[in-house]
This record gives C-alpha cells, structure tokens and sequence, in this order.
C-alpha cells in the first residue's frame, strides 16, 4: 500500500503566474513606450498635463495593449486588455484626484494646527492678529453638537422608516420609497431656506443651533434610510423565516435577528448620512448666526461650526485668515477620518 | 428487514391518538388554486413523509400547518387545521402561539449567523422572552437530542456559521427543540446534505418521533421509506391544483398502492 507523507509547499507552487521571457519582454516595452512617447509629444506641443494624458498617452496605451495582447495571448483576449487599461486609467486619475486634494489640505492645513488653533475660540481676533492667538475651537464643539443632534434623531427615523419599507407589506410603501428618493435629490440650501422660512421668518424661533440640526435632518435622513433599506432587504429571507418559525413576535425577530445581521451595513449607513450632512455649510448659514464666542448652548445664541468657520475665513484675503480656513478643513477631514475608522471598529461582526 | 418490523409496530400504534389534522384544506397564491382539499391525519408520536414531484403543493402544505403559509404576500387558504383538536386559523389564535408549539426545520440549514451555537440553541427562548433557569442542560439536552452535542461541546461559543452544512442543519433542529415543541415540521431537511450527514439527520428523526409527532417533505423515497410511519402521495397537474393521491402506512404505499399513479411514481416511472 502506498503511503502518503504532508509535504512542504514548494516556492514555485503558481505555475498560472510564471510568464515567458518573451511575454515579459513585449509587456516591459507595452509598459515604456507609451509613457516615453506621450511624454516627448506632450513636451513637444507644451501640451497641459491632463491633455497630454487623456489624449495622447489613453489612446496609445491601448493602441499598445492590442498590440502586446496580441502577441502574447492571442486576438481573443484584446478585449480583455483594452477593458483592463480604461479601468486601471479611470482608477489611477481618480486616485491622483483624490490624493492630491488630501494633499494640499494637508500641506496648507498641517501648520495651523498648534495648540492655540485647536483649544481657542475666535473671540477679538481679526485678519491681522497673529496665528498665536485664535482657533476653531467653538466650531469644532458646534459642529459636534450640531451634527451630533441630528445624528441622535435622524438614525433612529431613517431605521424605522427602512423598517417600514422591508418589513411591512402596506400598500403606502411605494409613496413613502418615492418620498424618500425625491428627499434625497433637495439642493442643501432648500433645505435651509425652509427651516428659515417656517421659523425664523414667521417669529416661532430665533436662529440657533436647533435650526441647523433640524435643516440637516432633511439631508441625512434619505441617505440613512436609503441604505438601511438596501441593508435590510439584504439580510436572507431565511432567516427571517427561521425566527418567526421558532415563534418569535415580529418585534424579537427583527431585534434579535435581522438587525444584528444587518448591523455593520447599518452603521456604515449612518456614517455614509454622517459625511453628508458634516461638511454641509449653506443650510448653516441661513439657519445659524455663525459666532465668534464658544456656545454649547445648541437653542440660543450665535453658534459656528467647522464649514461655516471655513466660509467665513475662506472668503478674507488675508494671510492669517487663509490660514486658519486651511487648518479648519484639514481638522473636518481628520473628523472624517475618525468617525470612518470608527465605524470599521464598531461594525466588526460580532458573534453573541 | 429492519424497516418492515419497524412498520408492523406501527401499524397497531397508528390508531392512536390523532395529534394534528388538516381538514380540506385549500390553498391559493393570487386566484391560482394550487392545493386542494388536503385532508391528513398525523398521529401522535410518528413520522409522516409528504412525497410527490416538485411543484406539487408539498413545500405549501407542510407551511400551513404551523402558519408560515400566511407570510407569502398574495396567500389564500380554507379549511381548517386541528392542533390538539383546535382549529388553529380562528381569528383568536395568535400564529406565534402556533409556531411555539409547532416548530419547523428548513430546506436550507439557516441558523442565526451573527450568534454562537449556543446563542442558536437559546435563541426561540430569547426571541419569544423567555427565560430558562438551566441554560447550559438545556442546551446540552437540545443538542444531544438532535446527535450534534458530542461534535460541539467544545466550541459552544463559536459562530454557527463556522460549523458544515450537515452540523448546522442538526443545529437547526436543535434550535426547534428548545422550545420543546410537540410537533417538528421538516421541509426536505436533507436535500442539501452529502448521504453521510443525510443519515445522521435520519437517525436523529427516528429518535426523536418517540417523543414528538414529525411530518417530513421529501423527495428522496428511499429516505421516506427508512423513516416514515406513513406516507402520503401528492400530485399536481396542468388540469387540477395539488391535492392527496393516496395516503396510507408507508409500506403499503411503496409495496401495495392503491392508485396506478403512485405505483408510476414510487416505481421511479415518472417525476
């Protein structure tokens, strides 16, 4: 009888992805060519950056993947190839998009942030006041308290209303899906106006903190409810079958079953409203007397907030007034930043 | 042969006590008559298989008895259900209370992905708010019963996903039997396990009819064969909705058929 012994996996144990010299040979000149190329005819007609490359290096990278596809494996993987260079293009300019924004939010931002700029309000100081004194201090907290409010009312209402969407069979559903899509096409600064025009206009409130909160609900609430539902309808019918055969009230089954198995999408739906609503200025300012002076008090008084901060400095000339525009945006991306790795905690899967 | 003893015995006790009966009972999805005056007698402590092609109404009709049946949108149903002699479609019955006393085994092994296996075992109690005082005999007891226990007794607290299709389907029987229910529907509980876990679930079905009464869908007639008391035949055609070809003890069925048409289909002729 023969036996067989555990072996070691061997160094070469992916003969799929060993290539021929050959083939290695015409993919390193399909790589060169048209980078080199592209470069002396962008160079020779001073052609901008982004013409040279979407114009002349596209055409000719895949002018050479045909060409090196042919050669290397056969006419009917072009199409293939030419699929492939379009995709990685279309990713590397996004990516270079994207990078070079966190860039120069990074770069102008870094120096603002000393300890004066994140602990200090803006109270006394003008364009000409020195980068030792002032900071965005206040417009963190009113961002916080006021994102924060809307975050605590709207998640619960944008669950139940996908809820209301997965889980019951009422004849109203399809008004209220449309409602919710039609939501979430309103231009920010509708959304503002509205809150202005039913309050403030008409006497009931003053501008305050509340209003702001109240004019980013609008905005957040058809996102969270939007992608809760996706969430939910996600969650396999199974089940939801297995807990109301086990005789579980409605309630308990999606309590127990379906929204724990729902939970990370859950939470990435809050954080996708979260994002929407955080950077959101033109609600703010009708609906907010963006101030100076630290306030916690989200139902009286001028309050500032983290975009309406950048607003406000943004649109003065000045050095120092740029400067703190910069290191505001650079602490709401880091906010950002924060509340995603949060979410990738919070939403690990866990097992009960 | 084992199974023909098997069925002798039976064959006496069958007079029993009926536990649960469908009465005439009718089914429609929108207007489309799909069951027909389904009328079967489970006695207690016994295994009853519902076999016939697909499409015939079995998968329906073993819904109705614990009302699952009224969670498809469009459901339509008549006739009555007699748990313990009560007619279960009352306007006063609460469905909840139903599926409490009658529990109900899948196709699909599915237990709760995001609980451990001992979260699965406990998991009608938690969801019905009960509570129970020996939690850990009671699992232990649940997963003894339904032959999982000595596979897991080690890893309790793992995710009940990391277990393989047959050790979930088990799983899943398991989690009916918490609640302690008298009856066990089992909707071709096998069809996606390999033959070796195929007979573990068998036995375990077996075990398990001396103390609960259990109607199985199948469509394996070797499997009805080896654990049915008894066996009723359905069918479907262009012309008429699903309704009870013959109904009878299992070997008379597979042996002795009354009607041609089950002789054609036990006999492998068609479906």
């Amino acid at each position: 009888m023969t036996t067989y012994e555990f072996q070691a996996r061997p160094d070469n144990a992916t003969p799929w992805a060993v290539r021929s010299n050959r083939t290695n040979a015409v993919l390193t000149l399909a790589s060169i060519i048209p980078a080199a190329l592209s470069y002396f005819i962008g160079s020779a007609f001073a052609l901008p950056g982004a013409v040279t490359l979407l114009v002349v290096f596209l055409p000719i990278q895949i002018v050479a993947g045909i060409f090196a596809t042919g050669i290397t494996k056969g006419a009917h993987r072009i199409a293939d190839a030419v699929l492939a260079i379009v995709i990685s293009f279309a990713v590397f300019m996004v990516a270079i998009l994207l990078g070079s924004l966190l860039f120069s939010v990074i770069k102008n931002g870094i120096g603002t942030l000393t300890v004066p700029f994140l602990s200090q309000n803006n109270v006394y100081i003008s364009s000409t006041t020195s980068m030792d004194y002032g900071g965005a201090a206040h417009a963190v907290l009113g961002s916080v308290l006021i994102v924060g409010l809307t975050t605590i009312v709207t998640v619960p209402l944008g669950i139940a209303v996908a809820v209301f969407l997965t889980e019951t069979d009422s004849k109203l559903t399809g008004l209220v899906r449309f409602i919710t899509q039609s939501m979430s096409g309103l231009p920010s600064i509708v959304s503002g106006l509205f809150v202005y025009a039913a309050f403030v206009l008409t006497g009931i409130a003053d501008q305050a903190g509340w209003l702001g909160s109240l004019a980013l609900m609008f905005l957040m609430l058809p996102t969270v409810s939007r992608m809760a539902e996706e969430v939910l309808k996600l969650v396999p019918g199974d089940i939801r079958n297995a807990a109301l055969a086990l005789g579980a009230p409605r309630r308990s089954a999606f309590m127990q079953v379906i929204l724990p198995a729902a939970r990370t999408g859950i939470i990435t739906a809050t954080l996708l409203g979260l994002a929407r609503v955080i950077g959101e200025t033109a609600p703010l300012i009708v609906t907010t007397i963006p101030g100076n002076e630290t306030n916690a008090n989200l139902f009286f008084g001028p309050i500032s907030t983290l975009p309406t901060y950048i607003y406000k400095f943004v649109s003065d000339i000045s050095e120092t007034s740029q400067h703190r525009a910069w290191g505001a945006a650079l602490e709401l991306l880091i906010i950002v930043g924060i509340l995603f790795a949060a979410a990738r905690i919070l939403g690990k899967q866990k097992v009960k | 042969m084992e199974n023909t003893t098997m069925n002798s015995e039976f064959a006496g006790s069958l007079a029993g006590r009926s536990h649960l009966e469908s009465r005439n009972i009718n089914v429609w999805f929108g207007q489309r008559h799909v069951l027909a005056d389904v009328s079967l007698t489970f006695i207690e402590n016994s295994v009853t298989a519902l076999i016939g092609p697909s499409g015939c109404g079995k998968s329906t009709f073993i819904r109705t008895l614990n009302r699952m049946h009224e969670l498809i949108p469009n459901a339509g149903l008549a006739g009555e259900v007699l748990l313990d002699g009560e007619n279960i479609y009352t306007p006063e019955t609460d469905p909840v209370d139903v599926r409490l006393r009658v529990g109900m085994v899948f196709q699909k092994p599915n237990p709760f992905p995001t609980m451990t296996i001992r979260g699965n075992v406990l998991s009608g109690l938690r969801l019905s708010g009960k509570s129970s005082k020996n939690e850990d005999d009671l699992v232990e007891e649940c997963l003894t019963r339904a032959s999982l226990w000595n596979e897991v007794k080690d890893r309790l607290d793992a995710p009940a996903g990391s277990l393989s299709g047959g050790q979930q389907q088990r799983l899943c029987i398991g989690r009916s039997l918490a609640l302690k229910p008298s009856i066990l529907l089992m909707d071709e509980p096998c069809s996606a396990l390999d033959p070796g876990s195929t007979l573990r679930i068998e036995d375990t079905i077996r075990e398990l009819s001396r103390s609960m009464t259990i109607v199985i869908v199948t469509h394996n007639m070797q499997q009805a064969q080896r654990i049915a008391d008894q066996t009723a035949f359905f069918l479907a055609d262009e012309s008429q909705p699903g309704h009870v070809v013959e109904f009878g003890l299992t070997r008379d069925l597979f042996t002795v058929p009354n009607d041609p048409r089950t002789e054609d289909y036990v006999n492998g002729r068609f479906g």
